[in-house]
């Protein structure tokens, strides 16, 4: 059953730019709040930087921790953006309309905090340049048979890809609130919607735009998660992570929380902004039933990387898994992990009723994107920790206060930066809120009336 | 004579697409008249012929720039700077694969960017023939004509139901 | 073409057979007779010499019992292109049938576990039947019988509507088990359909996982890929897409069933055959980076034995065909709109993956020892005798001629799903440009 209201342009014009055009006093508060965290955060990196990386929790051999295991989580985040703008778009489907502009710009967000964490981690923040091939004059260059060298160059194609497919469908919006503005916000946006007039040319263009770049988007964004998680497998000090499942386990890893983590955003978006029109119960439904898919998708790889660490029945993998089960807290961990990530959202997403109700969805998405926290937590500390063939090299880890600041203000980043994007942009595409309308249509079948899309013949 | 531009606004697409076939009708050129709308239609909704244009030649531009970059970038920092590190040869394939694979697609996308503003005749210092109302829901029909043809042409648009004929400079 | 009529058409058509049927069916059995020779032959030979049945058994897997995933994921997906195929890629399940017994003999040549490192826990009776031997058996016969199940539940409708043209007695009067359309049966019967392909999915993938790690993987030793059975299962997807793309157009060019196999389902599963051939890609990659980057000798060692070594010229073509000419073909939409270029790129991508089911399992059956540690030495090709070419047509025809065969009884082509078409898709005209208004069942 779908429930909507016909709405004229003028209807949508004036609900999807009110964040723009009547930002409501909440959204002050909760920036100033957000802002706050972040400062603090601003404040812990001066503090390590000044202070030095003796201030966080690592010790031989747990050198990689806390950060680490954050930027692979923005990096997986931000994978939704194309997950859901690209895929559902080459394939037609209706209920992405919601959800594109909001997915990408969490992916534009979520990669620029995930680039932040390593140079946080580097300790030297300012010899972060030295990873871009730009000089000689030290008489080296960055060594591309490195992994790490991989990860910057796949991290830029995707923040700029995924920022240009941003503009070019932002310029028809541009072109709305260059029409109801005035004064220097409207030279603004004159500037921005680069002489926009909606020809039907200019239409036509954006929709082979939105099918080309999807299409070259769609294999960076799988790229880059793969390399990150090349980062990891490449080496083989740590056996755990030596294993040629880490890519494709990584991607859908990042689907799963990605696409969990915009309807978390959607259904805010919602109570936030007040778009009960246009953030409906058939798209969490149907966002619900993909995310079940993904889901899946996710066990099923991660059971292949469980089993084959036990497969073989190799020591160093062993010892890794026996700490994760036998041994507290980490056993504790993985056992939120696990009911966190799969065991509670997934059987509850098999009910209708739960997929069309915000307030679940809202809280079974936040369980997963806790979980899927705790497992990339779970899959660098342990195999770092029990790295050494020796056992009187092992060590332990645990994170420092300090740590846990930043990682929070990147929370506080990433939702105030998308506050800002909201106040001077739409965050649904209001071409597609309209192009609805136009493509709705209806059949009749006997009594029942069962709603259709116009399609090209 | 300088061109002048007619724009006619419409409440329906039937009426917008009454108003295409009218200038068809009169023997206006495809190139001569516009239609503008604030919500993507299908191709061909209004009648229009259908949009040629060349953009699937920008993207191949753009990756062929870029690969090349890259085997630059990955061979030549290997061979400047020739050192075995982790018993991989120095002028190792693998790694300039995925270097190249980045920086192809990376100027794949920017140059179809590129294309999209460039074939859309993008950007468009002055709006010219324009209204406001058309993000709000009317569709426009845009004629550019001699001075000479600036009545009949306005006939022929206020002949589809126009609820307003405004001419302009074209 | 009215309801009423595709019914009666479909069926004629089933039932009736026309001369290039009859010879196909003769010529394919004489095929799998000599196949039966070969097979005669080759016993008593070592285990090392039978990699090429392996890689037989695990192709006709690979690709007859993953072609009705494609109808069980384009259903979840409910889109309407997939309902003139549906039907062509269930049938391969009865595959199935005829692939069990090619695993019979590859039962009782599996080593032992005895000596290896592994997690498989040794039984007890009978001595030489450990685990994986029994999983492995139940998996396999529960994704034969649970495909067989998804085909019948799927096809009930078709056999009643069969009963009804035959006088309501024989054999449909069975199949159809008392059909008569109710509301209620279609209810159950999409719920049966949901329940049986979810599981038959995760069935399949469960297989793939267990026969690539026991069949394969297990008895190199030292070989630890944790990709690879997702890796078996990927090109099983595309092999599953590429045969049900070419029996699309067999169907549409010899069968005499263009009007019901549009272009459009050649154009969507031409789609879903790029994105495959694009994993393909991605898992081989995933996985040669990863042992390439690290140098350990034991990795490098099992680069050559499957990769680059003995076994090279396997691997290239199963490269070039499955992957590199696939993808360099499929991004040419005037390709993916041409029915007859989409099914020589499919029959390529077949012959591409055999070649591939080769390299991966000659090789790994032709280790005499599976018990050490890590591959210290890659031995020398094993090329293909008379018997393994026998073998393999054989195995070949047999699974083609069991699908013919079953065509008599089912129809290729789904009745009930066409007659549902007509209900959701309407055309509809949008001021001057003619649409297709497409009903979304809820």
């Amino acid at each position: 059953m779908q429930d909507r209201r016909t709405l004229t342009d003028i209807q949508v014009n004036e609900t999807l730019t009110n964040t723009v055009l009547k930002t409501p006093l909440l959204w002050y508060v909760i920036v100033a709040f957000m802002g706050g965290i972040v400062l603090l955060g601003v404040l812990a990196v001066g503090l390590l930087v000044n202070l030095g990386q003796g201030l966080n929790g690592y010790n031989r051999p747990v050198m990689w921790a806390f950060f680490l295991t954050n930027m692979v989580f923005w990096i997986g985040i931000s994978h939704a953006g194309v997950m859901l703008s690209a895929i559902l778009r080459l394939a037609q489907a209706e209920f992405r309309r919601p959800a594109t502009r909001a997915a990408e710009v969490l992916t534009v967000f979520a990669l620029a905090t995930a680039g932040l964490m390593p140079i946080v981690h580097l300790g030297r923040l300012w010899r972060a340049y030295w990873v871009f091939p730009y000089d000689f004059s030290r008489g080296i260059w960055p060594d591309i048979r490195s992994q790490a060298v991989w990860d910057p160059h796949a991290i830029s194609t995707y923040l700029i890809g995924s920022s240009l497919f941003i503009f070019v469908a932002l310029i028809p919006d541009l072109a709305v609130l260059r029409d109801r503005t005035t004064g220097i916000v409207h030279s603004i946006y004159t500037l921005l919607a680069l002489g926009w007039r909606g020809t039907v040319r200019q239409w036509r263009l954006q929709a082979i735009a939105g099918i080309i770049l999807s299409a070259l988007l769609l294999p960076v964004f799988v790229s880059v998660h793969s390399i990150v998680s090349w980062d990891f497998s490449m080496l083989i000090g740590v056996p755990s992570w030596h294993t040629t499942i880490f890519a494709p386990y990584f991607v859908i890893g990042a689907v799963h929380s990605g696409v969990a983590g915009v309807i978390t955003v959607m259904i805010l978006m919602r109570w936030l902004f007040g778009w009960h029109d246009y953030i409906r119960r058939e798209h969490i439904d149907s966002l619900g039933r993909l995310l079940f898919v993904v889901a899946l998708a996710w066990f099923f790889f991660f059971m292949l990387e469980f089993m084959f660490g036990l497969y073989h029945q190799e020591g160093t993998e062993m010892v890794v898994r026996e700490l994760w089960l036998f041994h507290a807290p980490w056993n504790a961990i993985f056992v939120i992990f696990i009911l966190t990530a799969f065991i509670i959202p997934v059987p509850l997403w098999l009910f209708r009723s739960v997929r069309r109700s915000f307030p679940l969805m809202f809280f079974t998405t936040i369980l997963v994107n806790i979980g899927m926290w705790l497992e990339r937590f779970l899959l660098i500390i342990p195999g770092l920790m029990r790295k050494q063939p020796f056992t009187f090299s092992w060590g332990e880890y645990a994170p420092s206060v300090f740590e846990i600041i930043i990682i929070t203000a990147t929370f506080a980043l990433v939702a105030t930066m998308i506050l800002l994007f909201a106040r001077a942009f739409p965050l649904i595409p209001l071409g597609d809120a309209k192009e609805a309308r136009v493509l709705r249509d209806e059949i009749r079948i006997g009594r029942r009336t069962v709603q259709a899309v116009l399609r090209e013949e | 004579m300088a061109n002048q531009a007619v724009l006619g606004l419409y409440r329906t697409p039937e009426a917008a697409a009454d108003a295409v076939g009218n200038l068809q009708q009169a023997g206006v050129a495809d190139h001569d008249y516009e239609i503008m709308t604030g919500v993507p239609y299908p191709e061909g909704t209004f009648g229009e012929p259908p949009v040629r244009h060349k953009l699937y030649v920008f993207p191949f531009i753009g990756a062929i720039i870029g690969f090349t970059l890259a085997v630059v970038e990955g061979a030549g920092t290997q061979l400047a700077y020739p050192m075995v590190t982790g018993g991989k040869p120095i002028l190792s394939i693998p790694p300039i694969i995925i270097i190249s694979y980045e920086l192809t697609l990376l100027g794949a996308i920017v140059f179809t960017v590129i294309g999209i503003i460039f074939e859309s005749r993008l950007p468009r210092p002055a709006l010219g023939a324009y209204d406001t109302r058309i993000t709000e829901g009317l569709i426009g029909v845009v004629c550019t004509c001699s001075e000479e043809r600036v009545e009949e042409v306005r006939g022929l648009l206020q002949r589809a139901a126009a609820i307003e004929v405004k001419v302009g400079q074209g | 073409m009215a309801s009423e009529e595709v019914a009666r058409d479909v069926l004629q058509r089933t039932f009736v057979k026309g001369g290039r049927y009859r010879q196909a069916v003769i010529v394919l059995a004489a095929v799998f007779l000599l196949g039966v020779v070969g097979f005669i032959l080759k016993l008593g030979q070592d285990r090392t010499q039978w990699g090429y049945y392996a890689a037989t058994f695990s192709y006709l897997f690979t690709v007859a019992q993953t072609a009705p995933v494609v109808s069980v994921a384009m259903r979840l997906a409910k889109n309407h292109w997939r309902r003139p195929l549906a039907r062509a890629s269930e049938l391969f399940a009865v595959v199935g049938l005829f692939n069990l017994l090619l695993f019979i003999p590859l039962l009782i040549l599996l080593p032992s576990i005895e000596g290896r490192n592994t997690i498989w826990i040794l039984g007890v009776w009978p001595s030489r039947f450990y685990t994986p031997h029994i999983f492995d058996t139940l998996m396999l016969v529960g994704l034969v019988v649970l495909g067989l199940l998804f085909l019948w539940t799927a096809a009930v409708p078709d056999f009643a509507a069969a009963r009804d043209q035959r006088g309501g007695q024989g054999r449909y009067a069975f199949l159809a088990m008392g059909w008569q359309g109710t509301v209620r049966q279609w209810r159950v019967q999409r719920a049966l359909l949901g329940l049986l392909g979810g599981l038959y999915f995760m069935d399949v993938l469960t297989t793939h996982f267990l026969i690539a790690s026991d069949f394969s993987m297990g008895l190199v030793p030292g070989w630890v890929d944790s990709i690879y059975p997702a890796f078996h299962a990927i090109t099983g997807l595309q092999a599953a897409v590429a045969v049900t793309i070419v029996t699309m157009f067999l169907l549409r060019t010899v069968g005499g069933y263009r009007e019901y196999l549009p272009m459009e389902s050649f154009w969507g599963l031409s789609k879903i055959l790029l994105a495959l051939s694009l994993m393909w890609f991605y898992f081989w990659w995933s996985a040669f980076i990863t042992f390439w980057y690290g140098r350990m000798p034991v990795e490098q060692n099992i680069v050559q034995l499957i990769m680059f070594g003995p076994y090279r010229p396997f691997f290239v073509t199963a490269f070039l065909f499955c992957c590199i000419f696939a993808i360099g073909l499929l991004i040419w939409n005037p390709l993916r709109k041409s029915p007859a270029a989409l099914a020589a790129i499919a029959t390529m991508i077949l012959v591409g993956g055999f070649f591939d089911r080769m390299r991966l399992y000659v090789s790994s059956w032709s280790l005499a020892t599976t018990t050490d540690h890590t591959l210290t030495t890659v031995p020398a090709a094993i090329w293909p005798q008379v018997p393994d070419l026998l073998v393999i047509a054989g195995g070949l025809a047999g699974a083609v001629l069991v699908y013919l065969l079953a065509t008599r009884i089912v129809p290729v082509m789904s009745i009930w799903e066409m007659k549902e078409l007509r209900l959701y898709q309407v055309p509809r005209q949008l001021v001057r440009r003619r649409m297709l208004s497409l009903g979304k069942p809820d």
